[in-house]
């Protein structure tokens, strides 16, 4: 494990971007199986960064620990310290609701609530803020333009988000994220059910959302992350293989492993 | 070749012959049905008159209607579904949502599968010993009681069923937005199951619509109209016993209405549910 972890995971940036993530020695568990082994990285404030991998190289996993979304289950464990601006998300003293308005996540597939488009963005704002029928009217606009979905939908707000297409349903979906005011947006495979247009839709969007948000996708598209990822952490069988720069990691990576993915020998 | 061939041809001559079966029996099956329907109202749509509905059931030898049989049935149906929906709901919940890991769910459900099956003479014994003879008569509550036990197993189990098919990516959905559980399970996850559980519910009321059993010790039967829930009551399923067993023509007539009217009241039922979960499927 020494050889992976060679000098230091976190990347010196021309500009020392802030530390918005700071991952330190996290291991996950399901029941007994170890998924992630003693990860340790950084990742920077309004920047994109990329997990890859091969199915079940656990960077999904680490995904989730980050608003402790695995919760949810029994039998699943993380140790170590996950801080967010320096605060352990991880400590039993979190409130976990509180955590998740300020990391919100969107999923593989699209999850439209069962109800309305104006509702599946009013209902996130709903739970923590009471504020006008006038100044949700804006917030649901101001989301959905954000999520450039807003031109396609605003005629039809009180359609069932069930009735828009895949593509569409999935930009609800990081509007719905967005209208919370997170401070970090996790992305979990986001496009991996779109169609290609669709698809660039989201990349774009993605890249427009960096400005103020700091992004975490996993991806295991390879060319989509380093289409949009500032920097990218490479993961195979549970151990972080090689976190740097997203240009550094295709064109000359440090590691064997992580050229062998990239060049296509495995996974 | 000429093995190919009759290999064919033997598959096809065996496939018509197994077609065949299958469509003699779903046949025989049907027209039982269709046989039991047809009398039902034959017979029974010739006492269909609005008297049925207006009037009390008469005595021997007398013209009357069901209209006491009615309301009782009604009565208590309301209010065993009343009392047992939101009982079968909660413990749905519970084992869907917060109880989906815990060895509780497990022996909850195998218990409920028991209570779903067991004869309805037994719950209406059981109601008897509870409440009949403490209070020392018999009564609508009562009825309406074991009534309620009947619906609890069958709401529990649809409920259960239905939220378990709401997608956990839709509940992580909810979570991940910072909703606490109560509100995921509120807005979200009722919300996507809300048709199968209503069908649920409305499965429940066509059960106890036709039971007798466990209104025989309980509510008894009354020939005059009581609305008092502390004394016995007449219904649908009870009159329809007593009036098919008599000698007396004017009672057999009003037998036969009475089930095709209870017989009707479940078809709607039936079809209310099927068109909700039928657009539960379109989506």
């Amino acid at each position: 494990m020494s050889q992976m972890l060679s000098p230091d995971m976190t990347i010196a940036t021309e500009a020392a971007a802030k530390v918005k993530i700071e991952v330190k020695n996290l291991n996950f568990y399901y029941g007994q199986s170890k998924a992630l082994k003693d990860i340790t990285l950084s990742l920077p404030e309004r920047s994109v960064t990329a997990f890859i991998g091969p199915s079940g190289c656990g960077k999904s996993t680490l995904l989730r620990v980050f608003n402790r979304i695995y919760e949810l289950y029994p039998k699943q464990t993380a140790e170590g310290q996950v801080l967010l601006d320096g605060q352990n998300v991880l400590d039993r003293s979190q409130d976990l609701n509180l955590l998740r308005t300020k990391i919100g996540m969107v999923f593989q597939k699209p999850t439209p609530f069962p109800m309305s488009i104006y509702e599946n963005i009013a209902f996130g704002v709903r739970l923590y803020e009471k504020i006008s029928k006038a100044e949700m009217d804006g917030r649901v606009e101001q989301a959905l333009k954000r999520a450039a979905l807003w031109n396609e939908v605003k005629d039809k707000l009180n359609a069932s988000g069930l009735s828009l297409s895949g593509g569409q349903q999935q930009r609800l979906c990081i509007a719905r994220t967005v209208a919370v005011k997170p401070e970090v947006i996790l992305l979990d495979e986001p496009a991996s059910a779109l169609d290609p247009l669709s698809t660039a839709k989201i990349e774009e969007l993605i890249d427009e959302l960096q400005a103020d948000y700091t992004i975490v996708i996993v991806t295991h598209n390879m060319q989509q992350a380093a289409r949009v990822s500032k920097q990218t952490a490479f993961m195979y069988l549970g151990e972080l293989v090689e976190f740097d720069k997203t240009e550094k990691i295709f064109t000359s990576p440090r590691e064997k492993r992580t050229q062998d993915y990239i060049t296509g020998r495995f996974g | 070749m000429s093995t190919a061939s009759s290999l064919h041809t033997r598959r096809k001559t065996r496939n018509s012959v197994m077609m065949t079966l299958c469509v003699v029996a779903a046949g025989i099956g049907l027209a039982w049905l269709a046989l039991i329907l047809g009398a039902l109202v034959y017979k029974g749509a010739a006492g269909l008159s609005f008297d049925v509905f207006t009037q009390m059931t008469p005595p021997p030898g007398d013209a009357g209607g069901l209209l006491n049989a009615i309301y009782g049935s009604v009565v208590m149906t309301v209010i065993a579904v009343i009392v047992g929906t939101p009982i079968g709901v909660l413990a749905g919940t519970y084992m869907a949502e917060y109880g989906r890991f815990s060895k509780l769910t497990t022996v909850v459900r195998f218990i409920n599968d028991i209570l779903l099956s067991a004869p309805s003479i037994i719950i209406g014994l059981f109601v008897y010993e509870l409440m009949v003879r403490p209070m020392g008569h018999f009564s609508a509550i009562a009825g309406a009681v074991a009534l309620a036990i009947l619906v609890i197993p069958v709401v529990v189990r649809t409920t259960e069923d239905m939220l378990n098919l709401v997608p956990n990516a839709l509940r992580e959905a909810g979570t991940a937005i910072g909703a606490p559980r109560w509100v995921v399970i509120k807005s979200v996850a009722y919300r996507a199951a809300l048709s199968g559980i209503v069908t649920g519910i409305l499965l429940s009321i066509a059960r106890i619509s036709g039971e007798t059993a466990p209104l025989l010790f309980t509510a008894l039967n009354n020939q005059f109209w009581s609305s008092n829930l502390n004394a016995p009551m007449a219904s649908l399923p009870v009159t329809i016993f007593q009036f098919a067993l008599s000698p007396y023509e004017e009672w057999q007539q009003l037998a036969w209405t009475g089930a095709l009217i209870i017989t009707l009241t479940v078809l709607a039922l039936s079809i209310v549910a099927r068109s909700l979960t039928g657009r539960r499927e379109d989506k």
